[in-house]
């Protein structure tokens, strides 16, 4: 009997960090779509992906601080929905033309020189990003206001937080969404023609500027909705936010197999899920190693990653 | 012969210059005024440390010159902002040291900045307490370094008396913070002290610096179903802790150190602290006439409630009055043996001796956190926790 119910014990505790790796997971792939995006298109690891989603964060704050939504008094009073729409909105917008606008300044003008000139610039950028951020925004921590109120549902013989649950539908959704559009739109097949032959494409007419300013932009989109889903469930900006979940959804993606929508999302989710699993078996300490041995490992035995095709080199 | 001559006249100037920095330096006081230095950091990032513990020491400066000053001198402050910077400490000393001669000094907040302030005081022979640094081997630099504060091994142990006397729990988990002395110091004094006093540390978990995500360790301490929760951290992870604990439907209280003190802690936590306990230095809600005068005063001067770094503060200008004045002289080794047999001084953040070590003997408030009030719930002695 107490086998059992140690048992019982064992498995809900369990799956109670799978729900935790889940809500985890569905953040690293919203950011690693966007790796992945960029990496398909430009064979380019465009690093100010992770400051792109810090800003997207801050962006959804500044408009509740303004409308005096102030989250750092002890009234803070709760923001309007509306609010909260047009902050996701202004939020993702803004990170879309942010997004576009580096390509455009940063990587645009080296698109012939060599990857590892593009790979230094990228860093370049997030350096920079992560500086006028502490500039602009103040290296203090921010509290981010209440959007909506945090609470606890009950599902059986677990209890998650309702934003990790709004995180986990809303990142679906956005990835479906993406999805789709990659698949079935016009601008989405001339995506998809970009990264598989760039000249090519062109030659067929093309509009390839264009193209991967939009592949950048929503990108970007995708990280700002990232941003901001986190911010709700651990409310605290910092300029440096964006560090550590950059490197988590970089190797989701290439876990995934990097340029697949769907294998950054599969990525996102093992990655998530396999971090909470060996934090619970074993150690909290260890979980952070998890991702960079899977880095390792994928590198190693499936460097085109779970779902990516073994293509030939891009020059 | 010209140019010899001119050598040996600047030799001579060179000589008198350095004779001049090696010589002895001021007596401290005139007719009129006692020179006391002050060094905190009101710039950088622990600006608000020392912002409000300069505030309190200038309350309490105000008050006594108002009253009459020290044995009939007035006192003149003399403070030196050291930038959230260990080298300004040092700085800082050498300037109140041998340019301004102060008679006795108080600084600094963070220890860190007080190990590199200390020892030039020492070289001196001036006394110097510090208002608030909590590590152990700060009083440890010479004889002439005091403090007023508790240490951390008594607030860790102090807590664990808390959880296991008032909460009555048997069971308690840990989360701190591996990255932080503070934390990880605070949660091993915690730890052994609620095992000897035959509870049990059910779980001990951690995370790093600078993390958001605290979902693991919750589930991990979740399932070991402790009676109490003590998380020795600062007030920004707190809120954050606290929320995802309250996710998970984890509804017993939280107990932390003075690392929870803060206006902000409130605000960025909602009700998922409610409950919730953590020792501080003082009581801002203290029945003691004493506080209640100190309260009022801060407020109407600076508009706010004093935190503990501001009570610590303006004690310290009392601890070094009284000093001066059980001395009955203004000499520094007189006023050092003074500071040294302290004996039940009464000040806003309790009564207390400076021990042998220079150290303070001194009670912990332990507060509950009841809406947006640090309600006390009692004072935990030094006695109770050896």
């Amino acid at each position: 009997m107490q086998i059992l119910l140690d048992n019982a014990d064992f498995a809900s505790r369990m799956l109670q960090q799978v729900a935790n790796g889940l809500t985890k997971g569905s953040v690293y792939a919203l950011v690693a779509v966007g790796y992945t995006m960029v990496y398909g298109v430009l064979a380019l690891i465009n690093f100010a992906h992770s400051d792109v989603y810090m800003l997207g964060a801050y962006f959804a704050y500044y408009p509740a601080r303004w409308l005096g939504y102030m989250p750092d008094t002890a009234e803070k009073p709760k923001a309007p929905f509306w609010l909260m729409g047009m902050a996701f909105l202004g939020a993702m917008a803004a990170c879309a033309f942010i997004g576009a606008l580096i390509e455009r300044l940063a990587y645009r003008p080296l698109r012939n020189a060599s990857r590892l000139a593009a790979l230094i610039t990228a860093i370049g950028v997030s350096i920079f990003l992560q500086n006028v951020g502490q500039m602009a925004f103040g290296a203090d921590p921010k509290s981010f206001p209440r959007y909506v109120d945090q609470s606890s549902v009950n599902l059986g013989v677990i209890s998650v937080g309702n934003t990790s649950i709004l995180i986990i539908v809303v990142a679906f959704l956005m990835m479906a969404a993406l999805h789709l559009f990659v698949q079935k739109t016009r601008t989405g097949a001339a995506m998809r023609a970009c990264a598989h032959d760039m000249k090519t494409a062109r030659l067929m007419g093309i509009n390839v500027d264009a193209t991967i300013s939009i592949t950048f932009a929503l990108g970007s989109a995708m990280a700002a909705v990232g941003g901001i889903l986190v911010a709700m469930d651990q409310p605290r900006l910092t300029p440096t936010m964006g560090l550590l979940m950059g490197l988590k959804a970089f190797v989701a993606a290439v876990l995934g197999g990097i340029g697949s929508i769907p294998g950054a999302a599969l990525g996102g989710i093992l990655l998530g899920v396999a971090e909470s699993l060996v934090g619970g078996l074993w150690d909290t300490t260890y979980a952070e190693a998890v991702s960079f041995v899977v880095l390792i490992v994928v590198l190693l035995v499936k460097p085109s990653g779970l779902l990516g095709r073994a293509g030939r080199e891009k020059v | 012969m010209r140019k010899a001559l001119a050598l040996v006249l600047v030799c001579l100037a060179l000589a008198v210059f350095f004779a001049g920095c090696g010589s002895k330096i001021g007596p401290g006081y005139d007719e009129k005024e006692v020179y006391i230095g002050l060094f905190v950091s009101t710039s950088g990032e622990i600006a608000t440390f020392g912002t409000d513990t300069k505030n309190g020491v200038e309350l309490a400066v105000e008050e006594i010159n108002k009253a009459g000053g020290i044995n009939g001198k007035q006192i003149k402050l003399i403070a030196y902002d050291t930038a959230s910077k260990a080298d300004e400490g040092k700085t800082a000393a050498t300037k109140l040291a041998t340019q301004d001669g102060v008679l006795v000094s108080m600084g600094a907040v963070a220890s860190g900045i007080s190990l590199a302030a200390a020892p030039e005081f020492q070289k001196y022979g001036i006394p110097m307490v510090s208002p608030s640094s909590t590590n152990p081997t700060v009083t440890q630099v010479g004889d002439h370094i005091f403090r007023i504060c508790y240490l951390d091994d008594f607030q860790g142990g102090a807590c664990a008396v808390f959880a296991s006397k008032d909460l009555k729990a048997k069971k308690a988990a840990i989360l701190q913070n591996q990255d932080d002395a503070y934390s990880t110091g605070l949660a091993d004094f915690f730890e052994a002290k609620f095992k000897a006093l035959g509870g049990e540390v059910v779980a001990k978990e951690s995370y790093k610096k600078g993390a958001s995500d605290f979902k693991t360790q919750v589930t991990n301490i979740k399932g070991k179903s402790p009676e109490v929760i003590f998380v020795p951290c600062y007030y920004n992870d707190v809120a954050l802790i606290a929320k995802e604990f309250r996710a998970q439907d984890v509804t017993v209280p939280l107990l932390g150190g003075d690392g929870w003190e803060s206006d902000k802690l409130i605000p960025s936590a909602g009700s998922a602290l409610e409950g919730s306990y953590f020792g501080n230095h003082y009581s801002q809600e203290d029945d003691n006439p004493k506080v209640k005068k100190f309260v009022e005063a801060y407020k109407a001067k600076y508009g706010n409630v004093p935190s503990s770094l501001a009570a610590l503060g303006y004690d310290v200008v009392y601890v070094v009055k009284e000093g001066i004045e059980k001395a009955g002289d203004f000499d520094r080794k007189k006023i050092r043996d003074a500071l040294a047999g302290l004996k039940a001084f009464d000040g806003v953040t309790g009564k207390f001796d400076i021990d042998e070590n220079r150290d303070a003997r001194k009670p912990i408030s332990m507060l509950k956190i009841e809406g947006e009030r640090f309600a006390p719930v009692r004072q935990i002695k030094p006695e109770e926790v050896q």
